[in-house]
């Protein structure tokens, strides 16, 4: 039995791009990976925004109104929905004069059970040097 | 030359702003550079304000962050719609750039 842990790092603001939101499927989507595994091995993923990405997680974002496009916001939301670990760094939150009353921290309407994280940096490292395999966006 | 810049990315590396010496310039903050209209990092606005221009920020683009107009810092900017892009090209400006 193993476990494969993916560390999905967003740095960049959403939208211009398709990458940051890519982060959020591809961690969604490795959540459907066990007809490819052995009986009892696992792959787990985990989310930080950290820099310019955590613009990623205002909350509010009307993608669908305007262009017709699923927010960030709500896969932030489907990834809490599959107990995915959500961080955000609070330094770079505080560098843009934010708090988590500003950010998607949970989702009831999707029957989430788990809530973003607001942490610091140093936690958000800890995390990155447990993962196998790291992936920056 | 009277030219309207459009700014869609939120860190910029190039100086080209500094280059362009127009008569009359504009700024339209689109895509991910509404951010300059919005956000202030370490309690500084952005330097892409301190430009004498005519100040721009595309709504649309603001409501799909998760931003409103309330949210923009500088009473300079003005919020416009897609269909007031067309008319300040048409009516304002003789060139377009896109950064």
């Amino acid at each position: 039995m193993a476990t494969t842990k993916l560390g999905f790092i967003v740095q960049r603001p959403g939208y211009k791009s398709e990458n940051p939101k890519l982060a959020l499927t591809h961690a969604i989507a490795s959540q459907s990976v066990e007809i490819y595994l052995k009986d009892g091995d696992i792959v787990t993923a985990d989310i930080a925004f950290i820099g310019d990405g955590v613009l990623n997680c205002i909350k509010g974002q009307k993608a669908v109104e305007n262009y017709d496009l699923n927010s960030t916001e709500s896969h932030i939301k489907m990834s809490l929905l599959l107990d995915l670990n959500v961080l955000v760094c609070k330094e770079d939150l505080e560098r843009f004069g934010m708090t988590e009353s500003d950010i998607v921290i949970d989702a009831p309407e999707f029957g989430a059970e788990v809530e973003v994280k607001v942490v610091p940096y140093t936690e958000i490292s800890k995390m990155m040097e447990e993962m196998n395999h790291l992936l920056f966006f | 030359m009277k030219l309207v810049a459009f700014v869609s990315d939120y860190k910029m590396t190039v100086d080209t702003l500094d280059r362009l010496k127009p008569e009359k310039l504009g700024i339209i903050l689109v895509q991910n550079g509404v951010y300059h209209a919005t956000t202030k990092e370490k309690g500084k606005p952005s330097s892409l304000l301190n430009y004498s221009a005519d100040y721009y920020v595309l709504q649309e683009d603001l409501e799909t962050r998760g931003l409103s107009g309330a949210n923009v810092i500088d009473s300079k900017v003005k919020v416009i719609k897609f269909g007031d892009i067309v008319d300040l090209m048409f009516n304002e400006y003789d060139k377009t750039a896109w950064l």
